[in-house]
C-alpha cells in the first residue's frame, strides 16, 4: 500500500475512532452516576424498592447488549402509542442504550464496594454527629471509590471494545469503518489496524486507572 | 448533677433479652466502670445510650433533654432535631478505633468540628492540635491511620471525641484490641482525662484500671445490673455472689 493510502486509511479510521470516543465519553458520563443511584435503590431495605431494580439489573446484565442497542432504537417509534411515535437519533440511541447497560454493572460494583466499608465507619461518623448524607458523600464514597477502581477500570476497558457494537445501527464507528475499508481494498489489514487503535485507547484507560489508583494510594 | 438517666430500659434482639430492666444514672464529673462478662449487655447498653441501637422499653434523659420515653405504651424517640443535639452531648470510643481512613489524623479530628459543629476550620485545627499535644501524638498531625500502632490508633480516636467536647464520654472496651504494652498508653489517657473530671462511662475488663480510676462500678450479669457501688465495695467487699464469682475467677486470671 502506498504512503498516501495509508494516511488516507488512517484518517478515516481516526474519524470512526473519534465517534467511538464520544460514545465512550457520553456512556460513562451518563452510566457512572446513574449507577450509583441504582445501587443505592438495590440496597434499599424496602423490598417494593429494592425488587424493580433487581429485576432491571437481571434484564440488563441477563440479556445481549446488541440486542439492548436495537430495541432502544426502534421501540420508541413503534411500541408508544400512536401520536407519541418518535424516531430516536442513532447516536442518542447508542449513548441511551449504553448507559442504561454500563450502568446495572457499575451499580453492582458499587454495591460490591459500599458492602465492604465496615460498619464501624458509619457507627463512628454517627456518633460525632454526621447525617446519613454526609456519612456517605464523606466517609464512605471516598473509601468506595478506591476499591471500586479496579473492577470499575475493568468495564471501561469493556466499554471501548463495546463501542463496536453501534454498527448494527449503522453508526460509522472505528470498527464499521475499518471493515467497509477491508472489504474495499480486499484486505485485512484496515481491520488489524483498528485493532491497534482499540488497544491504544485501552492503553489509555489503564494509565488513567493506574494513575487513579496511585492518587489514591496515600491510605490503605 | 444528673447529666444522663436510664430508666428501665429493655432491649430485646431477635426475641432474646440482651438488656433487662436497666436503671442508672451518670452525674456530671463522675467515672463509672461498667464491668461483667461476656454477652453480659455491657456493649449494648453503651451502643443504646448512644442511638447506635433503639431500646425496646424504658426511657433515656441526657442533660434535660429527653431521648426516649415509653410513657405512650411504646419506646417514643424524639424528634430528630432533638437526636441531633443529644448526640452532640455524647461521644464515644469503639474497641477498633473506627478511625476514618482516608483521612490524616488531624481530619479525623477536624471533620466533625468544620461539618458537625459548624466551627471555622482554624479553631477546629487548634482545637486539633491541642487535644493531640494532650494524648502525647503532636507529631502524628499529618499521618494516615494505617501508619498508627494500636494504642495512637485509639488515642486519636479519643482525641477526635473530645474534639465535640462531649458532655458524656462513652468507651467501649477500649484496649480490648491492643496488646498489655499499648493498654498502658490509652489506659493513661483515660485516667489524665479521670483527673480532669471528664464525664466517662468505660466498659473494660481492666479489673485494675476500674478500681483505680473509677468512681463507681457498675457490675452487669445476664442484661441486668447486679451491683453497683464504689470500687472499694464492688472489689473489697461484694454484696452479690455473682459478682464475687466473675470477680475471684478474674483474680484467678490474673493474679
Amino acid at each position: 500500500m502506498e504512503w498516501t493510502g495509508l494516511v488516507k486509511l488512517l484518517s478515516l479510521l481516526s474519524r470512526g475512532a473519534l465517534t467511538s470516543a464520544q460514545l465512550f465519553f457520553y456512556t460513562l458520563i451518563f452510566s457512572l452516576p446513574l449507577g450509583l443511584a441504582v445501587a443505592l435503590g438495590r440496597m434499599s431495605p424496602k423490598p417494593w424498592i429494592r425488587g424493580p431494580f433487581k429485576l432491571y439489573i437481571l434484564v440488563m446484565r441477563g440479556t445481549p447488549l446488541l440486542l439492548q442497542i436495537i430495541f432502544v432504537y426502534f421501540a420508541p417509534s413503534f411500541m408508544l402509542p400512536e401520536g407519541y411515535r418518535i424516531n430516536l437519533d442513532r447516536f442518542v440511541a447508542a449513548v441511551i442504550a449504553f448507559s442504561l447497560n454500563y450502568a446495572a454493572y457499575f451499580a453492582e460494583i458499587y454495591r460490591g464496594g459500599i458492602e465492604s466499608i465496615p460498619r464501624g465507619q458509619y457507627e463512628a461518623a454517627a456518633v460525632l454527629g454526621f447525617t446519613k448524607s454526609q456519612t456517605f458523600m464523606r466517609i464512605i464514597l471516598p473509601q468506595v471509590i478506591k476499591r471500586i477502581l479496579p473492577p470499575v477500570s475493568n468495564e471501561v476497558i469493556t466499554l471501548v471494545k463495546d463501542t463496536a457494537l453501534v454498527q448494527v445501527l449503522g453508526i460509522s464507528e472505528l470498527f464499521r469503518v475499518a471493515k467497509n475499508e477491508s472489504s474495499r481494498v480486499f484486505s485485512t489489514t484496515p481491520i488489524f489496524i483498528a485493532g491497534l487503535f482499540y488497544l491504544m485507547m485501552n492503553w489509555l484507560v489503564t494509565k488513567v486507572f493506574h494513575l487513579s489508583e496511585q492518587k489514591l494510594s496515600y491510605y490503605q | 448533677m444528673e447529666i444522663l438517666r436510664v430508666e428501665n430500659l429493655r432491649k430485646i434482639f431477635d426475641r432474646e433479652v440482651i438488656l433487662d430492666d436497666v436503671s442508672l444514672e451518670i452525674n456530671k464529673g463522675e467515672v463509672i466502670a461498667l464491668i461483667g462478662p461476656s454477652g453480659s449487655g455491657k456493649s449494648t447498653l453503651l451502643r443504646c445510650l448512644t442511638l447506635l441501637e433503639k431500646i425496646n422499653w424504658g426511657k433515656i434523659i441526657v442533660a434535660g433533654d429527653t431521648m426516649v420515653d415509653s410513657a405512650t405504651g411504646k419506646p417514643c424517640y424524639a424528634p430528630e432535631q432533638t437526636l441531633r443535639i443529644i448526640r452532640l452531648k455524647l461521644g464515644m470510643v469503639f474497641q477498633n478505633f473506627n478511625l476514618f481512613p482516608h483521612f490524616s489524623v488531624l481530619q479525623n479530628i477536624t471533620e466533625a468540628q468544620v461539618h458537625v459543629a459548624g466551627i471555622p476550620y482554624e479553631t477546629a485545627k487548634a482545637n486539633a492540635l491541642q487535644l493531640l499535644k494532650k494524648v502525647g501524638l503532636e507529631d502524628k498531625v499529618d499521618a494516615y491511620p494505617y501508619q498508627l500502632s494500636g494504642g495512637q490508633s485509639q488515642r486519636v480516636a479519643i482525641a477526635r471525641a473530645l474534639a465535640m467536647k462531649p458532655e458524656v464520654l462513652f468507651f467501649d472496651e477500649p484496649t480490648s484490641a491492643l496488646d498489655p504494652e499499648l493498654t498502658g498508653e490509652v489506659l493513661k489517657v483515660i485516667r489524665d482525662l479521670a483527673a480532669e473530671h471528664m464525664t466517662m462511662m468505660v466498659v473494660t475488663h481492666e479489673m485494675a484500671f476500674a478500681r483505680d480510676v473509677a468512681d463507681r462500678v457498675i457490675f452487669m450479669d445476664n442484661g441486668r445490673i447486679v451491683e453497683s457501688g464504689t470500687p472499694e465495695k464492688i472489689f473489697g467487699n461484694p454484696a452479690n455472689e455473682r459478682t464475687k464469682a466473675f470477680l475471684q475467677r478474674f483474680s484467678d486470671t490474673y493474679g
